[in-house]
C-alpha cells in the first residue's frame, strides 16, 4: 500500500505533463493561447540561452531578498519595543494597527507618484508587505513570553538589556519564525504587483513582456520559474527555522 | 517616578495583628523581617486584601515554613520578600535593606521550574553567576559543582524538556543557589509533583540544607512538609492572610521522611491540625453568619 502511494506520487506530475502535452497537440486548444510543455520548455531554454534569465532572475531575487530582510529587520526590532514597552506600544501600535489591513498590492499607485519606477519603489513594496507581518509576529510573540522566565531571570539578577536579548528574544522567537515564514509568501505577492507596476527586469517584467508579444510558451515558463523560486525559499527557509528553535 | 504609599485602609482593622517575634539572645542575627506587611490588590471586582498586617522574622541559617490553605497569601508574602512585590503599607527588610526590588541576595525557587527552555541545564544554572559578572569559565564551574550536588551530572547539556519534573526542580533549585544567596525562597517547589518524587525531592533538600548556610523560606499547604524541614513553621490563616501560629520545631537532624513515624513529630501534627481544623471552623461560621 505505501509502495503503491510512492509510485503515484512519483508519477503525479509526469502524468498531468503529459496529459497536458496531449491535449495541447490534439486540436481541442488553441495551441498558441495553451502551448504543450515542450514548447514551453523550448521558450525557457531559449531564456537562459539569451542570458536574460540570469539578469531577470538576479533582479527578482535581489528585490525578494533585500526588502525582506529590511523588512523583518525593521519588524524585529519594533515589534519587540512596542511588545516590551507600553510606552513605544501606546504610541505606535494604533498607527501599525490602522495601516496593517491596507493590501499592500493597493499602495502600487502611490509608490509610483513617489518613487517613480526606481528600483526603491519595488523594494518599498516587498518592506512594506514584511514589515507588518513581522511586527505582528514578533510584537505578540513578546507579550507571550512566560511571565515566569522573567520573573525566574529577575531573581538571578538580570540587567535589562539582558533581559531584552536573552529571554525577550528568546522567548519570542518562535513567534517571530512563524511570522516570517508567512513573510516569506507576503514577500512573492508584493515583488509581482512591484514588477507589474512596471521595471526593466525580472521575472515578472519577462512574464508581462511576453504577454504582451503572445509568447505563451515564455509566459509559462516565467510563472514555472517563479513557482520554483518560491518553493526553494520557503524550503530554505522551513528548515533554517528548525535550526532557528534549536531547543525543541 | 514617584511612590505614594497608601495607608491601609481603616477597615482592615477588624483582627489585630501578633506582635513581632520576640528577638532571640543576642549572637542570633535577623535576616529577614517582616513588619506589619500588608498587601492589597485592585482587582475588577474591587480591592482584595490578600495579607492582612504580617508580622514576623527569620533569623539567620534558620529553615522556616510557612502553611496555610491555598488563598490565603502565602505566595503574595514571599514574593514580597522576593522584591517582586511591593507592600501595601509595612515593610520587609532582609539584612536590614528594605526589599523594593529583587537582589542577588535573594534567591527564589517557584513551584512551576521556570528553566529557560534554551538553555541546556548547565546554562540555566549558569545564568546567574553570569548575569553577576562572573567570566563564562568562572560561571561553568560553579554551574558543573552544583550538577554534581543535584546528581544530574550525566545531564549537563539536556534541554530542561528532556528531563522529568522532578529532574527540572532540582536544576532549578541549582540556579537560585548558583548566586550564593544568603536567603533561599521556595513556593511550593514539590506541589507539582507526584507523592513518590515529592518524598525523593524532601529527603534531598534536607542533606542540601546541611551543606549550605542559607537562610530559607519554605512555603507550603502540606502540614508534613512543613513539619519535616522547618526549625520553624509558621501557620497563616485563611484569607486575609495573617498568621496564627508560630511554632518551634525541636526535632532532631539529620531528618529523613522516616522520622513521620516519631512520636514526637506525631504530637505536633496534632497540634498543627487541631489550630487548622479550628480556624477552618471559625472561618466557615463567619461566612456563613455574614
Ligand atoms: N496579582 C494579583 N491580582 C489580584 N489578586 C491577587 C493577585 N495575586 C494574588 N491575588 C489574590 O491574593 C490572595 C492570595 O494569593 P496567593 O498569595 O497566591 O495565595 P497562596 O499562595 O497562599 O495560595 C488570593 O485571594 C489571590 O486571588
Ligand atoms: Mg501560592
Amino acid at each position: 500500500m505505501r509502495r503503491l502511494n510512492i509510485l503515484i506520487g512519483a508519477l503525479s506530475i509526469p502524468l498531468f505533463l503529459a496529459a497536458w502535452e496531449v491535449v495541447a497537440r490534439s486540436g481541442i486548444v488553441n495551441m498558441v493561447l495553451f502551448p504543450p510543455p515542450s514548447i514551453v520548455a523550448v521558450a525557457v531554454l531559449e531564456w537562459i540561452r539569451s542570458g536574460q534569465f540570469f539578469s531577470d532572475f538576479g533582479a527578482s531575487l535581489y528585490r525578494v531578498v533585500t526588502g525582506f530582510t529590511l523588512g523583518a529587520i525593521a519588524g524585529v526590532a519594533l515589534g519587540v519595543l512596542t511588545g516590551q514597552f507600553p510606552l513605544v506600544s501606546s504610541l505606535l501600535s494604533p498607527i501599525f494597527h490602522v495601516l496593517r489591513p491596507i493590501p499592500p498590492i493597493a499602495f502600487v499607485p502611490i509608490v509610483i507618484l513617489w518613487f517613480g519606477l526606481s528600483e526603491a519603489g519595488k523594494l518599498f513594496l516587498v518592506f512594506w508587505g514584511v514589515f507588518f507581518t513581522v511586527w505582528l509576529s514578533a510584537h505578540i510573540g513578546v507579550q507571550k513570553v512566560d511571565r515566569g522566565l522573567i520573573r525566574a531571570a529577575l531573581m538571578l539578577g538580570t540587567p535589562r538589556r539582558q533581559m531584552l536579548q536573552e529571554i525577550v528574544l528568546l522567548g519570542a522567537l518562535p513567534y517571530i519564525v512563524v511570522g516570517l515564514r508567512t513573510a516569506v509568501s507576503i514577500s512573492f505577492y508584493t515583488l509581482v504587483a512591484a514588477e507589474l507596476a512596471g521595471a526593466f527586469s525580472g521575472i515578472v517584467y519577462r512574464i508581462e513582456i511576453a504577454q504582451q508579444n503572445l509568447q505563451t510558451g515564455q509566459v509559462m515558463g516565467g510563472l514555472a520559474a517563479l513557482g520554483l523560486m518560491s518553493f526553494v525559499a520557503d524550503r530554505m527557509f522551513a528548515t533554517v527555522a528548525e535550526r532557528a528553535v534549536w531547543w525543541r | 517616578m514617584m511612590q505614594i504609599r497608601q495607608r491601609p485602609d481603616p477597615t482592615l482593622a477588624l483582627v489585630p495583628s501578633r506582635p513581632p517575634t520576640a528577638a532571640g539572645p543576642a549572637e542570633v542575627l535577623t535576616t529577614i523581617q517582616v513588619s506589619n506587611l500588608s498587601i492589597v490588590f485592585d482587582t475588577p471586582q474591587g480591592q482584595v486584601i490578600a495579607v492582612d498586617r504580617v508580622t514576623f522574622s527569620v533569623n539567620q541559617g534558620e529553615f522556616v515554613c510557612i502553611v496555610g490553605p491555598s488563598g490565603c497569601g502565602k505566595s503574595t508574602v514571599l514574593n514580597t520578600i522576593a522584591g517582586l512585590e511591593v507592600p501595601y503599607s509595612g515593610e520587609v527588610t532582609v539584612d536590614g535593606r528594605p526589599m523594593q526590588r529583587p537582589r542577588p541576595d535573594v534567591g527564589m525557587v517557584f513551584q512551576q521550574p521556570h528553566l529557560f527552555p534554551w538553555k541546556s541545564v548547565r546554562s540555566n544554572i549558569a545564568h546567574g553567576p553570569r548575569m553577576l559578572g562572573k567570566s563564562r569559565g568562572e560561571a561553568r564551574a560553579i554551574a558543573d559543582g552544583l550538577i554534581e550536588m543535584i546528581g544530574l551530572g550525566r545531564f549537563a547539556d539536556a534541554y530542561p524538556h528532556t528531563l522529568s519534573g522532578g529532574m527540572q526542580q532540582r536544576v532549578a533549585i541549582a540556579r537560585a543557589l548558583a548566586n550564593q544567596p544568603r536567603v533561599l525562597l521556595m513556593d511550593e517547589p514539590f506541589g507539582a509533583l507526584d507523592a513518590q518524587t515529592r518524598s525523593v525531592m524532601q529527603d534531598n533538600l534536607l542533606e542540601l540544607r546541611e551543606r549550605i548556610d542559607a537562610t530559607v523560606v519554605f512555603v507550603t499547604h502540606d502540614i508534613d512538609e512543613a513539619i519535616l524541614l522547618a526549625d520553624r513553621v509558621l501557620i497563616m490563616s485563611a484569607g486575609p492572610g495573617r498568621i496564627l501560629r508560630d511554632l518551634g520545631v525541636d526535632l532532631p537532624r539529620p531528618r529523613s521522611n522516616a522520622i513521620m513515624l516519631d512520636p514526637a513529630y506525631i504530637a505536633l501534627k496534632k497540634d498543627c491540625l487541631d489550630l487548622i481544623r479550628s480556624e477552618g471552623r471559625r472561618a466557615f461560621e463567619q461566612s456563613t453568619a455574614g
